[in-house]
């Protein structure tokens, strides 16, 4: 077994188990999900260990359905008084709610009893010796940067390693269980002059650990962006074109996906009512999901209801062709699972549309703003009102002119799907999401009048 | 009522009983866990049950329970912190996360205090909330009805409401936490939080409305009429967001309304007073203790102790009594928000502002309830100073950046003001500002100060907790605006 868990995947399989058992001698179909998790962080600053952590968390989480009513219930611990509590407590809830006759499980042939894997595990050395080396060597790089450019401060160089096991049980006979690892890095550095300071960062999350960026590329990037904001200053309020930095363009992503998820559908909190088969963005954009990528970050074989997703299109020439539902939400909107009960999973945007790397999107840009960071603000989800303070850089004829910041983004994300123009070859991953840089036509910028 | 007298005494029998632990127990593990001379050495135990009722479509059809424990040990030599957690905390399982820890903090020194820690008992006197159970079952159907009713106020309200969902969330949460120092205190925190959304819908266009009442109580805490004026707060805030125009963009006057909007204290001056930011250089306000940061007539607090805010606290999370702390004095620069750690290293003592997630969480230096204190004006003649600006009454939380001092809030009701009448709600919009710039614009201060109703957060490294935030109206003559009007 791993060094940072305590509990093997069969352990977890039998608190599942035990729990379904438990709530079937109540007369209850059920479900129970268990996981584990190990984890070690390192946190160095100016040759110093700020942090050391290690830390283990660990949840049985089961859901009853008896007589047409639902009830869940959770716990940290793993014995058999508490399970046996667990199930109590549904039980009762089972007793106070109404009935709502779309909570049930799914039908025992929707689940995958078997079925491909991607593999979520790689061995890699994770123990706090390894992650002190990792956070060191991150720190020894940003000391040399440092020395090379009197603006630059070093911040917090962190090294993370997260090993998990979960487990999945159902009244069905379902009893499945993965095996996952984590591994992060992150670098922060901090840059002034006259004109004010800064911080930056930057991550790099994988599944195994020489598929991490190398530490100097990732200190490099870190001292690179935070150097980038220094004279930042507002500009005029103006309309004008806006190119999203990969790492920001990514959000934009996360919405369009939010807005097709069937909880958002069926609770009318979706900018985007009735989508399937309609044109929602730029006809040029594909969104396309897949589950079973090896070690990618979203991957899995199935979800939480022990359904499995699949390899598919989401949006085809800005033309929705499927939605993110559970059984649950699902059933609200008269369709089956598409097994995504935990929200999607490793998506990628293409555009068939004229495009390029990084440079090549700043001619296309011409005069207009690059969004290298969200600073803080909100989308509405029913209505798609966007609005977002940002930093930035201002671009004329291809190339930068200075650092932006003090400034606003306003819009509604309908327009802004469609007024994507391009979609960059400079794909980077963020999370689930992978898209280059986004090149939308025309937005408000709130600035100086 | 005194939450602190019963507050030890429930702590040591809901958190060490089951476990079978006892103090001697435990002052051996903090003797180990101080080893050869660590700053601190602390052992933070904590159970939390939770219970929840939701409403969607008319009827309540879900329902969770949840209960959770651990203990998190730490250990810190000269700021060198090493941190471990446990969801087990009978005695073998505690003695292995304080050997993860010294094991993290490479001390291979002899154990200074080998016999183990003598623990007194800190009540930490309080009235600030009971030592009550929210979490009971036998509410269930008190909170059901309490849930239906929204629903049903709501649509009567207004038939352009399409869509309620109405949440009940009660928490319990028993702390003790135990010190190399001989500390052993206790706390017990209830917690309530109603909260309901509701969606406007008419020509085809879509408007979200929401609002919320969090209490520390159970059930018998909340009145039918806070409960009607809430339901009444989310409608009108929804019919109004339907109408809305876009916001303008650009630098222009805004007056922020009494209660929440004291965000902007919280995010433009609350973070960068604490103390973790200053003993790494961090913050804007770096070096600026003592120096006028503000207009004159500008007072920010941060007060653990009022009664039954959210913000408030017993003990904090590594056992010290809250304070209350002068940030800004009439404009000046007065105090910092500290933690024992960063208190140690900057020669200063801890504020009671220590406070944490969970016990899977490290404390750092956090805010509890900070306001904006009272002016003079009256708020009428406020909106009516502004030629041309916006009168935002409601946020949907905020967020600053430490280093620039530059923090943005999001507003989720708000109105455009023309020569000193509200004309039209606008389209939620970004507010942004540098710290010590803003608060130098205030200039006009009202007398109607009111707090948030319960449902504010702040968020800090990945850890959320409650706080609580305050202000009366106030007008700031210059903030930027981003509308989507040009």
């Amino acid at each position: 077994m791993s060094e940072l868990l305590t509990h093997s995947e069969s352990d977890l399989r039998d608190a599942a188990a035990l729990a379904v058992d438990l709530a079937a001698r109540r007369g209850a179909r059920a479900r129970a999900s268990v996981h584990h998790e190990g984890i070690a962080k390192i946190a160095v600053r100016n040759g110093e260990v700020e942090t050391a952590e290690r830390s283990g968390t660990q949840g049985l989480g089961l859901t009853v359905f008896h007589d047409g009513r639902q009830g869940s219930a959770s716990t940290a611990r793993f014995d058999r008084a508490a399970i046996e509590r667990v199930v109590e407590e549904a039980m009762l809830i089972v007793g106070h709610v109404q009935p709502d006759a779309d909570a049930d499980l799914p039908p025992a042939q929707w689940l995958a009893f078997s079925g491909p894997a991607p593999d979520l595990y790689a061995e890699s050395p994770r123990s706090p010796d390894v992650l002190l080396d990792a956070a060191q060597a991150m720190d020894a790089i940003a000391s040399e940067t440092v020395a090379s450019d009197r603006r630059l401060r070093a911040g917090e160089q962190v090294a993370v390693a997260t090993e998990g096991v979960w487990a999945l049980a159902t009244s069905d006979g379902f009893c499945r269980s993965t095996q996952r690892s984590n591994d992060a890095r992150w670098s922060v550095m901090l840059a002034q002059d006259e004109g004010g300071s800064n911080s930056a960062f930057c991550q790099s999350q994988e599944r195994r650990i020489d598929a991490l960026l190398p530490a100097a590329v990732l200190v490099e990037r870190a001292a690179n962006r935070a150097r980038q904001a220094l004279g930042g200053r507002t500009i005029e309020s103006r309309r004008c074109p806006v190119l999203f930095a990969p790492h920001t363009a990514a959000t934009l992503v996360g919405e369009l996906a939010g807005a097709l998820t069937g909880n958002a559908q069926y609770r009318k909190m979706s900018f985007l009512p009735d989508p399937l088969g309609r044109v929602v963005a730029a006809s040029h954009l594909d969104l396309s999901e897949d589950p079973f990528e090896p070690l990618g970050l979203a991957s899995g074989g199935f979800d939480s209801e022990g359904i499995a997703g699949s390899r598919r299109a989401i949006l085809r020439h800005g033309v929705v062709q499927g939605l993110f539902l559970s059984t649950f939400s699902g059933r609200k909107l008269g369709m089956p699972s598409t097994g995504n009960a935990d929200g999607f999973y490793n998506l990628r945007l293409t555009s068939s549309a004229a495009s390029g790397d990084w440079q090549a999107m700043l001619r296309m840009l011409g005069s207009g703003l690059v969004v290298t960071e969200f600073q803080g603000g909100k989308t509405d989800p029913a209505s798609g009102n966007w609005t977002q303070a940002i930093k930035g850089l201002w671009v004329e004829d291809g190339c930068v002119v200075h650092a932006v910041t003090d400034v606003t983004l306003a819009s509604n994300l309908p327009a802004m799907l469609n007024g994507i123009r391009a979609v960059g070859l400079d794909v980077e991953r963020l999370g689930a999401i992978r898209t280059g840089s986004i090149l939308i036509d025309d937005m408000q910028l709130g600035g100086r009048r | 009522m005194n939450g602190g007298d019963v507050s030890i005494d429930l702590a040591r029998a809901r958190l060490l009983g089951p476990a079978g632990l006892d103090e001697a127990m435990i002052g051996r593990a903090l003797g180990h866990l101080a080893g050869g001379g660590a700053d601190i050495a602390d052992l933070f135990f904590e159970t939390t049950s939770l219970r929840t009722w939701r409403l969607e479509g008319g009827r309540v059809t879900h329902g969770g329970f949840m209960m959770r424990q651990g203990v998190g040990a730490r250990a810190a030599h000269r700021g060198h912190v090493s941190f471990a957690h446990s969801a087990d905390f009978r005695e073998s399982a505690l003695n292995d996360t304080v050997r993860a820890v010294r094991a993290l903090a490479r001390d291979g020194h002899a154990d200074r205090h080998p016999q183990g820690i003598a623990l007194n008992r800190h009540a930490g006197r309080h009235d600030l909330y009971p030592a009550t159970d929210a979490v009971l079952v036998e509410d269930a159907s008190g909170w059901i009805a309490v849930l239906e009713r929204i629903d049903s106020l709501a649509r009567a309200r207004d038939r352009r409401i399409v869509r309620i969902d109405a949440n009940v969330r009660m928490q319990d949460t028993t702390v003790l936490v135990a010190n190399a120092d001989g500390l052993l205190a206790g706390d017990v925190r209830p917690m309530t939080i109603l909260s309901v959304m509701v969606v406007a819908e008419s020509g085809g266009r879509r408007a979200r409305g929401q609002a919320g009442l969090g209490r520390r109580a159970g059930l018998n805490g909340f009145d039918t009429a806070s409960v009607d004026q809430m339901v009444a707060a989310a409608v009108t805030m929804a019919l109004n967001n339907l109408d809305a125009i876009p916001a303008p963009a650009g630098e222009m006057p805004v007056v922020l309304g009494p209660g929440y909007p004291g965000v902007l204290f919280h995010e433009a001056v609350g973070h960068g007073l604490e103390g973790d930011h200053h003993r790494k250089r961090l913050s804007a306000f770096d070096g600026k203790l003592g120096q006028r940061i503000a207009a004159p007539g500008v007072t920010v607090v941060d007060d653990g102790g009022i009664a039954a805010r959210l913000g408030s606290l017993g003990i904090d999370d590594e056992g010290t009594p809250p304070d209350r702390t002068v940030l800004v004095d009439d404009g000046v620069l007065t105090g910092l928000m500290q933690d024992r750690l960063n208190a140690g290293l900057m020669n200063a003592r801890s504020t009671g502002n220590g406070r944490r997630q969970s016990y899977a969480h490290l404390p750092m230096p956090r805010m509890t309830n900070t306001f904006l204190a009272n002016g003079q004006a009256d708020p009428a003649d406020i909106i009516a100073s502004i030629d041309h600006g916006i009168y935002a009454t409601e946020f949907d939380g905020g967020q600053v950046d430490i280093v620039t001092g530059r923090f943005n809030f999001t507003t989720i009701e708000a109105w455009l003001v023309e020569k000193g009448k509200l004309v039209a709600p606008v389209r939620g919009a970004t507010l942004i500002g540098v710290g010590d710039e803003a608060l130098r614009h205030v200039s006009m201060i009202g007398n109607d100060l009111a707090f948030d109703t319960g449902m504010a957060t702040c968020g800090k490294q990945g850890q959320t907790l409650h706080v609580s935030v305050g202000q009366p109206t106030l007008r700031i003559d210059r903030m930027m605006v981003g509308g989507q009007a040009g």
